[in-house]
Formats: C-alpha cells, structure tokens, sequence
C-alpha cells in the first residue's frame, strides 16, 4: 500500500480529492452534511470556473482587447454596440425593464434555429433515409440483403407505433405492434449499455481511491 | 406442508423484495472493488465500429491532421478520458499532427491533463527531436470558444480565426503547426469524444457543409442512439464507453509494441473489464432475484 | 413593441441565417461570419450573467429567508467568489501566472489545481453514484410482466454478456450477436424515433423563427 503523502503539495491535493469523493459518497448510506458542503462546493466552483474561462477566453479576446486596441473607430464602436445588447441581459433583474432581455435571447435563438434548421434536413432526414432505402449494393450478399431488408421493416413499422392520429386496426395493427417489438430491443439495448455505463462512471472513483490515493493497485 | 410454512415463504419473498437498499450498494461496491484489487486480465475483442476508427487514424496521410473535440465534462471522464489519452497516443506514436478543442468548457481541464500526461510520456523516452512531442508543433491546444455553432462553423473557414488564441494565451497563427491546420481541408478526421448530443451538431454543421470525416467516442448511454448514424457512414468508427476504450487500447497496445513504444504505459480502460464483467453479473443476478422474489410473491398471494 | 421587436429580430437573424448556408457569395458569408465570430460569440458570454444572477439570487434568498441547509448557501456564495477572483485574477495556465499569486511555496491553489482536485472529483463523484440507483431500480423495478418488457430484459442481457470479454466465454458467438443487435433492430428503432424527433424540431424551429412559437419570450417581465 502505498498511500499518497499528505505532507507534499500534490500529495495533500490527492487528500482533499479522496476525502471530497468519500464525502459525495457517504450520501449512499444517508444524508449528512459532510455531503451537502461537498455538493454546495461543487456548485460554487462549477460557477467561478465558467466566469473565468468566460473571461479570458471570450470576453477579453473578443470585446475588451479590440476595444483597448484596435486602431478602427467602427470596430470599437460596433463592439461596443454587441456589448451594450449583451448588458440587456442583465435587465432580467429590473422588473420594469425586464422584457429587453428578449432582445439578445431573439438574436441568438434565431441564428441558431436558422442556422441548423437546413443542415440538419440534410443530416438527419436525407442521409437517414438513404441510408435506409434499399440498393443494388445490399444486395451483394444475402446476410446485407437481409439486414438491411429487416431495417427498412423496422424503420417503417416503428415510425408507424407513433402514428396516433388514426385508430389501431386493419393493416396498422399488427405494423405498429411490429413497431414495438423494435423500440423494445431498441430500449433493452440501451438499457444494457446504460448498466455499462453507470458502472464504468463509479470504477473510475475507485480507480482513483484504489490507485491514486490509497496506492493499493498499481 | 402448514399454512404456518406457506406463510413463512411468503414472508421471505416479501423481505427479499423489501432489502434495504444499503446492502445493494454494499454488494455492488464489493463487486466493482475486489476485481480491481485482484484483477483477472481479459483482453477486449474490437469490434468493427472500434477497428474502422482505428484503422482509418493508423494509415491516414501524414499530411492530415487528427482533431480532437472535447466535449465532455468531469462527470464521465471515467468513460471518456482513457478514449482521449488512447487517441493521443495513437496519433503522436504515428506522428500525426494534432489539433485539440474543446466544445464542452468543464472538459478543457481534462484536456490539458491528458496533454501533460501523454505529452510526459512521450518526452521522457524522446532520444531526439524526431521523437519529441512539442506544443506548437506536432500539437495545438486551442481550447474553448462559445457557442460552438461558431467553432464547428468558423473551423470551416479558418481555425485561428475561431481561435485567436491558443489553450495557453499564444497567438494561434504564430504557431508553426498552424501553417499546416488552417481548416478543415487539412484534417482528416474529426473525433468528438462526447457525453452528449454535440456529435450529432458536428454531423449537422460541419460535416454537412464542409465534408469533414467524423468519428466518435462517446458514453455508453448514448452509444445505441447513434448506431444510425454510424449505419449511414457519417460516423467512420465509434467508441462506447469504456468498453470502447478499452477495445481501442488493445489495438494501440499491439500497435505501440511493434514500433517499440511500449513503455508500460496505464491503460485504465482494460483495467476495468474485470470489474465491468463482474458487475455485469451482478446487474443480471440482481434483476433476476428481483423477479423471482416478485413471481413467487404473487403466486403466494393469490 | 416590447413583443414586436424580439419577435421581428428572431425573424431576420432565422432567414438570414438559413440564407447563409446557401449563399455562397463573399457579402453573405461575410457578415455570417461577423455575425458567428462578433454577435454571436458575445452575446452567449453575456448570457452567463443570467445563470449566475439566477444562482446568487436563489441562494441570497434562501440565506434571508432562513430556508431549509440556508447555511449551506454561504458556501455556495463564497466558493463562486472566490474562485472567480483567483480565475480571473490569477490566469488559466500556471506557468503564465497572472497578477494574483497563486501558490504559496510549492502549495498551489491555481485554477487548474482546484478543477483537478475539486471539480473533478466531486463532478465524477456525483455521476458514479447512479451506478447505485441503478443497481436499486433493477433489484427493485425491472419487472418482466409482459411478453415485451421480457424482450427489452433479454435484449439488454444479451448487450451486458456481450458487451464484456465473459460473452465470448460463454459463447464466441455471443459478442458478434450483441453487435447484431445493436447494428439492426436497434438502428431501426433508434432512426425511426429520430426521425420523429427531427421532424419535431423542424417545426418548433420554424415557428420559433416565424413567430408562432412564443413561450422563449416568457423569459422577461412585462407585456
């Protein structure tokens, strides 16, 4: 065993780690207030670490630093103009002038639905649907023939499970019935991935207790 | 058999569906633990979404760039960050050049640790420049702009234009590296290692429009939603979770003996499966005691 | 006006942003780029004010109003100020200090020190926990009462057996199965399910930037 030496420098800052994580984990057995200054700590520096990099690699490089020394008066001045929209968002704190945080909202909300709204027709519908029509290509072998056969299948009876705007009979209810079955293995797929998952997060900790702090695996 | 013994059993399904759940999280903390403690070795198998990926970074031309995205947080580092140390590795051992960012800010501190990490490993076995990994040269760390509809669109025109100013504060276009990754002509292939949906932006806005190649390595939770995507090529390879990882480690490990660059580095993916496979049992035994105890419970009651 | 103006805004940024990614044309792109790398990229740091003011607001709150853990809420507050002024004040990286000293000896509490040692580990911490519940909601939840719950319970044991170098232990078959599954009836799910979604989004695009979906202007007071 090889425990980190709390004496040194690198050694105390695996300390604090270990008893953070030992502190977020004593919630298991109950709620303790070891856990709740851990959880309130983390929130708190979350905050101040989204200031700083907001302020050196945004603010500074994009506004402040032109402003101080670009030559061009119309570059500071549009700057400044962003700046002075930007400041509205502040207005969310004025009751009586509350609603002109709407403005910088509308400019990023709309460029960013403008913005996607035609790629992603092209990346998410187009591509999707070639990918799900059948060609002469799959047809090569019997097994890509067959698969991709059954994914077409699989595609459509699935889209069908949601159609609710007509009633479940006839020809649409066994389809959608079909449509179930995949989402179910769909979902016991993810579901056995998520398990994966949530436990890979937790080895991670104890590879660190185990390893890094407590020096028991090498 | 009595009515007393027939209510007995009943009662003993009952409190078996009733365990307090603290002697769950025991057994699940024993189970992940003592297979890190005494490991037993199982080397992963890649799969084909695992080796394309591989296979495409190990013989891409050496006048292409690797781009790695950042864009998870500290909250699955455990999945994600033995992906990042991997592909690192993978690139300076082949001698591609690197450009690093990040989309997710939480994750650029991962990034810099994982810089340091690989780049210490590289260095202290370096017998000559040729061997060396220098910041600026063989690798950029450019770090994090917002929002990253300006970095996955801005990387299409001009990358330092996005980012004026590298990870450390040094003009970007002043780095020697740069005279070679101006955009995304110059890579070729962009790897988001992701907890979220920002690997689908990067399909939609930088693929779509400027044709870079993509691949992913992303959490296991995702992992089954984007199958489509890697079905529909616009994934080249996938990693999931640290499954993933690990599969990617193993080819890396066959890789860096043959060039000699096996240093007895940590790969904490592979250390993991031991602990995964057992957990995984334990996942399996846990539904299945759930039901049994469930079914015979109300069978007794009826 | 005060509806007329974000509603008109959301507009001409929407097209002229739709418009961008056709128009090839040096004026077009120009401004989309000013408009991505200026506008934009300002307006988002911006932005962060609001979900500071939220946090320091709820917590000032609580601290007056002698709420429930109100004492906890000191913590909160002073960790953000204090690790916003040694941020801001004392640089990204450690070996380009900035003008706040940020180590005493060798005893660093940069920036970087405390993500590391702070951060991560409660930011981990909290993520592994899940692996627990999950363990709970599967003793406890995951019940096979019908024919297709059974299908999602073997589906997701075949992925877990798969998914670990034990499945092809128990059957070398077994790991290409879990694969199959995932490449076929599982993309069919999942694509169909996207495409709803996509189409989804689509349409609240659209009637976000043409005005028909109003519920983003909740956001701030007044008519």
């Amino acid at each position: 065993m090889n425990v980190a030496n709390p004496l040194t420098a690198q050694g105390a800052w695996v300390w604090v780690a270990a008893i953070l994580t030992l502190a977020i984990f004593s919630f298991l057995y109950r709620e303790n207030p070891l856990y709740r200054i851990a959880e309130h700590l983390y929130v708190g520096l979350a905050n101040g670490y989204f200031i700083t990099f907001y302020w050196h690699r945004v603010l500074m490089p994009t506004l402040f630093t032109p402003v101080a020394h670009n030559p061009s008066v119309v570059t500071k001045v549009w700057l400044i103009c962003i700046a002075i929209i930007g400041a509205f968002y502040f207005t969310r704190f004025i009751p009586k002038i509350s609603w002109l945080v709407r403005i910088p909202i509308a400019i990023v909300l709309g460029y960013s639905c403008g913005a996607s709204i035609p790629r992603a027709v092209d990346a998410e519908l187009i591509q999707q649907l070639r990918a799900t029509i059948l060609t002469r290509g799959h047809f090569a072998h019997w097994d890509t023939a067959l698969w991709a056969i059954i994914l077409l299948l699989g595609v459509i009876a699935t889209i069908s499970y949601f159609f609710f705007s007509a009633e479940r009979k006839g020809v649409l209810k066994p389809v959608s019935y079909v449509g179930i079955i995949f989402i179910m293995v769909g979902f016991g797929a993810s579901f056995g991935y998520t398990v994966m998952a949530r436990i890979s997060l937790f080895i991670g900790r104890l590879q660190f207790l185990l390893g890094d702090w407590l020096g028991i695996i090498k | 058999m009595t009515a007393q013994d027939g209510a007995s059993r009943h009662n003993f399904w009952q409190k078996l569906q009733a365990i307090d759940r603290r002697w769950l999280y025991l057994v699940v903390w024993l189970v992940v633990m003592l297979p890190l403690i005494f490991p037993f070795r199982i080397r992963p198998k890649a799969t084909p979404p695992v080796e394309r990926l591989f296979q495409f970074i190990d013989t891409m031309p050496r006048d292409k760039a690797l781009v790695l995205s950042i864009d998870y947080g500290p909250d699955t580092q455990a999945e994600l960050q033995p992906m990042l140390v991997a592909f690192l590795r993978h690139a300076f051992a082949a001698g591609h050049r690197v450009g690093i960012l990040a989309c997710e800010l939480t994750g650029l501190g991962l990034g810099e640790n994982a810089l340091r990490q690989v780049t210490a490993e590289f260095n202290v076995h370096a017998a000559t420049r040729q061997d060396s990994v220098i910041n600026g040269e063989d690798y950029a760390f450019w770090g994090w702009t917002t929002p990253y509809i300006t970095i996955m669109l801005g990387m299409g025109e001009r990358i330092s234009k996005v980012f004026p100013v590298d990870y450390y504060g040094q003009k970007t276009e002043s780095l020697p590296i740069m005279a070679h990754l101006k955009n995304y002509d110059d890579v070729g292939i962009l790897v988001s290692i992701a907890s979220s949906a920002i690997p689908q932006s990067w399909i939609n806005l930088a693929q779509t429009q400027f044709g870079v190649r993509l691949g992913c390595g992303i959490t296991a939770v995702s992992a089954a939603d984007y199958y489509p995507y890697l079905n529909s090529g616009q994934f080249t390879g996938m990693l999931a979770g640290m499954k993933g990882a690990a599969e990617y480690e193993d080819l890396l490990l066959n890789r860096l003996k043959e060039n000699g660059m096996d240093w007895g580095q940590r790969y904490r993916g592979t250390e993991a499966m031991s602990s995964q496979t057992a957990a995984h049992l334990a996942i399996m035994a846990f539904i299945i005691i759930g039901n049994i105890a469930f079914f015979a419970s109300k069978r007794r009651k009826s | 006006m005060r509806r007329t103006i974000p509603l008109l805004l959301v507009l001409l940024t929407g097209l002229f942003a739709a418009l961008a990614a056709f128009v090839p044309h040096p004026a077009v792109q120009n401004v989309d780029e000013v408009m991505r790398n200026d506008v934009i990229r300002i307006l988002a740091a911006f932005g962060l004010v609001l979900g500071i003011g939220s946090i320091l607001q709820h917590h000032f709150l609580k601290i007056r109003r002698h709420a429930q853990y109100w004492q906890y809420s000191y913590i909160t507050v002073i960790m953000l100020f204090v690790s916003a002024i040694i941020g801001v004040f004392g640089g990204i990286d450690p070996n380009r200090p900035g003008i706040l000293p940020t180590h005493i000896g060798s005893f660093s509490f940069h920036m970087q020190t405390l993500y590391t040692n702070v951060m991560v580990p409660l930011g981990a911490t909290m993520f592994a926990m899940l692996a627990f519940f999950m363990a709970s909601a599967a003793y406890r939840a995951f019940r096979a009462r019908t024919v297709e719950a059974t299908l999602l319970l073997v589906a997701a044991f075949i992925l877990m057996l798969g998914s670990v170098p034990l499945g092809r232990m128990i059957h070398p078959q077994l790991p290409s199965f879990a694969e199959w599954i995932l490449t076929v009836p599982n993309t069919a799910a999942k694509r169909g399910i996207l495409f709803g979604i996509q189409l989804g989004i689509f349409a609240t695009s659209l009637k976000i930037i043409l005005g028909i979906e109003r519920g983003w202007l909740g956001g701030g007071g007044g008519k």
